[in-house]
């Protein structure tokens, strides 16, 4: 009996030694990647239905590496995820980042640039559109995101109410825009010549950002460390944006509480003949919606209000760099892994699958030879427009811009539809935002 | 009573009272039984207080988060700064303290005598009592997530119902905005209303149910009628969880994030920036995590003072008066 318990004592000290080195080995074999992706709300189900098939398709080329997935449903949830796994130094080996979140990213210096064998690992820069890669890094030497997909943004607009009004080109130019808004709207009938949305959280840089670049301005200045949110062309473009409510009337005032479905439901239902800086992401809804036989895309217009041509210090934005990127966090293990399954969902098949289930276009310029989808008029709008992008400045800092840019937005429309907005107090807003925007720029 | 003094059978020696050292260590409360969860508080609370208390002396940002202990040290500049500058909106620290706070007494103040009412009725017996006590809980487990996005649609303007409502009764216009401008803080007071006031009818129903009916019996006998029943026997007796029912309403109401989240987005309108929400969008949005911490200790100090005056005021611990 003493002989059996000692025995017993003896496997126990040793079977430490022993299970480890089995799940060494069951490791050493077997790798699991987890995903983090921006979730894809229209249609539905595409994104679990394409996730599903990606990866059958990505551990059947690779068996011994699986793949997990998570999805944010916000800019909120995205840079929250970002900050807690750089700070605990585990999360997951893969972010996928909107193309003004990864100058954040970069920032914190959590994420390496890829080198030369990474990027041949990966096919090759040579493959994406070269505006694209001006978002991937600081510089062309020090790239750290891959382009996934690009999402440039165009005006969105109402073919039956455009010829029902006498209008037979989208305008070109701002004075044409209001001029054509105007023919467009009818307030006795609930249509209106353009829908907005100031409450949302996001979107209102946008286009106060592509109106400012427009009239020779930006949000920072070329160095990066001040802040021009207090200057001329920006509190002119935000003025003439608000004019649309109060001096054109060419937007419902309803529109004060709008976040971004709102305005697409408005432009849905016949309500909104035009909305601006939209993206092909639409596509999918509208093709489903009541207007689905009656929109198009068209470039956005680019001579400001009341001039002919452009100012001397204007540049013809059409739209900001914007798409998804992939980046690998210096803490995550699996490297190799995770630049094969960047491989995988940047080559041409997965490219046109991602434009077939949600409308995101390819980054890939392989992508779009010989395949009919990405040949219609709409498509060629968009890389027409993707040929007028500019970027946004790759500032750490434009987290912190596009929240107080939101917030000055909100509360300035806000003021507007509960009739308690003074002259100045659009002012005053962008002298906050600018303050905040400073602090975060000289913040390191 | 102390034990007598006498011989020890084994090695004769004198046992003093008590019985011994031994005797004495076996008669002490194991508290050495209370390591382990010793431990865990200290590894669950007290250690990620600790961090956050020297987050919130650091100058913490996106630019020093990948190597957050050896972000720079500021000293009060966070906590100066939350005093003086204020988040994206310009609302300070005090501003935000002061919606949280009126929305914390101003739903307390609602739903307190909607849970009374409502526990005084559920305790006599009546038909289909049993259902109509799980209705009442409807709004109180419903998640509040759900709550806020249900209200959220009832008040969009125009087109929701509570606009659609009041237009009709001709109490307001049906453009009357509720989710933007001075509407918004008693959007949110209603809202929180709706969900909470179960709280404060379970706890009062829990208490009502141990007050003995001979007192009752013994008040009909002295003449008293219903409401001196009430003020004399029932509200004395309710008391002491009347006012648990007010320190934890109002703690709960003071950190409410997810309805204002959900309800108004992010930054949400100035009258409704609860200090909450402030210190999520000050740390995760414009990634000033030094500041955060800054605001969410004082958040938890400006906490502490009720607390600390409720459970004095109430007696929470001790006997009925």
């Amino acid at each position: 009996m003493r002989r059996g318990l000692a025995a017993c004592v003896a496997a126990l000290l040793f079977l430490p030694a022993i299970l480890p080195s089995a799940s060494r080995a069951r490791a050493d074999s077997q790798v699991t990647l987890q995903l983090f992706l921006g979730k894809i709300n229209t249609p539905p189900t595409a994104q679990a239905t394409l996730m599903k098939r990606l990866i059958a398709t990505f551990e059947k080329q690779n068996p011994n590496i699986s793949v997990n997935y998570s999805v944010y449903a916000s800019a909120s949830e995205e840079t929250t995820t970002l900050e807690t796994s750089l700070a605990t130094h585990s999360g997951p080996n893969l972010f996928e980042f909107g193309s003004t979140i990864v100058p954040v990213a970069d920032s914190t210096g959590g994420f390496a640039s890829l080198s030369a064998q990474d990027w041949t690992a990966i096919g090759g820069e040579s493959r994406f559109f070269p505006a694209q890669l001006t978002m991937s890094g600081p510089s062309a030497d020090k790239r750290m995101a891959v382009p996934e997909y690009m999402l440039p943004f165009a005006l969105l607009y109402n073919t039956a109410m455009f010829k029902a009004a006498g209008i037979h080109t989208p305008p070109t130019n701002w004075t044409d825009f209001v001029t054509d808004a105007q023919k467009l709207t009818i307030p006795s009938k609930n249509q209106w010549g353009v829908a907005m949305d100031p409450s949302d959280p996001f979107d209102p840089w946008h286009i106060l950002w592509v109106l400012t670049r427009q009239m020779g301005g930006n949000f920072v200045t070329p160095d990066l460390k001040t802040a021009t949110l207090n200057s001329a062309p920006v509190l002119g473009a935000a003025t003439f944006w608000f004019d649309w409510l109060t001096k054109f009337k060419i937007a419902d005032p309803t529109d004060v509480t709008f976040k971004a479905p709102d305005q697409l439901a408005a432009f849905e239902q016949g309500h909104a003949a035009m909305l601006v800086m939209q993206g092909p992401t639409l596509i999918p809804s509208l093709n489903t919606s009541p207007v689905k036989s009656e929109y198009a895309y068209a470039p956005m217009p680019t001579v400001p209000y009341g001039m002919k041509s452009m100012p001397k210090s204007g540049v013809p934005v059409q739209t900001f760099i914007s798409g998804q990127y992939y980046a690998i966090p210096s803490y995550a293990p699996n490297r190799a892994a995770t630049l094969k399954w960047i491989k995988f969902v940047t080559d041409v098949p997965q490219q046109q699958l991602f434009f077939q289930y949600y409308g995101y276009m390819p980054a890939n310029l392989a992508a779009y030879q010989g395949y009919a989808p990405l040949s219609t008029p709409v498509i060629k709008a968009f890389v027409a427009a993707e040929n007028h992008a500019f970027p946004t400045p790759f500032t750490g800092a434009w987290g912190p811009v596009e929240v107080a840019v939101g917030a000055a937005s909100a509360k300035v429309a806000g003021a507007i539809g509960t009739n308690s907005y003074h002259q100045g107090d659009l002012q005053s807003s962008l002298q906050s935002v600018n303050a905040e925007v400073q602090k975060a720029l000289v913040g390191h | 009573m102390r034990e007598a003094a006498g011989m020890s059978e084994r090695s004769g020696r004198v046992v003093p009272p008590g019985g011994g050292r031994r005797a004495r260590a076996l008669r002490r409360p194991p508290f050495f039984l209370l390591w382990p969860s010793a431990a865990l508080l200290c590894l669950i609370v007290l250690l990620p207080f600790a961090i956050g208390v020297y987050t919130s002396f650091t100058g913490l940002n996106q630019y020093t988060i990948s190597h957050w202990s050896s972000a720079p040290f500021i000293g009060w500049q966070n906590y100066v700064d939350s005093f003086t500058q204020g988040d994206a909106l310009g609302a300070t620290l005090l501003q935000s303290a002061w919606a949280s706070i009126s929305f914390a007494l101003a739903t307390t103040a609602i739903i307190l005598p909607i849970g009374i009412v409502a526990a005084l009725l559920m305790n006599r017996p009546f038909p289909g009592r049993g259902m109509v006590r799980s209705l009442f809980l409807v709004p109180f487990v419903m998640p509040t997530f759900v709550n806020a996005i249900t209200w959220r649609l009832l008040f969009m303007n125009n087109w929701g119902l509570i606009d659609r409502l009041l237009s009709t009764l001709h109490l307001a216009s049906a453009n009357t905005y509720w989710l933007i401008g001075p509407n918004t803080f008693w959007a949110m007071v209603l809202a929180d209303v709706w969900a909470s006031w179960p709280f404060v009818y379970l706890l009062t129903l829990a208490g009502l149910q141990q007050i003995s009916d001979e007192l009752y019996e013994a008040a009909t006998i002295d003449g008293a009628n219903g409401p001196a029943m009430f003020f004399q026997v029932t509200l004395p007796l309710l008391r002491p969880i009347l006012g648990l029912a007010i320190l934890l309403s109002t703690l709960n109401h003071y950190n409410n994030f997810t309805l204002p989240f959900v309800m108004f987005g992010t930054p949400p309108p100035t009258q409704v920036d609860v200090l909450p929400v402030n210190v999520y969008v000050t740390s995760f949005q414009l990634f000033n995590l030094g500041g955060g911490a800054a605001m969410s200790l004082i958040t938890l100090l400006i906490m502490l003072v009720p607390a600390f005056f409720y459970i004095r005021l109430v007696r929470l611990g001790e006997g009925a008066a």
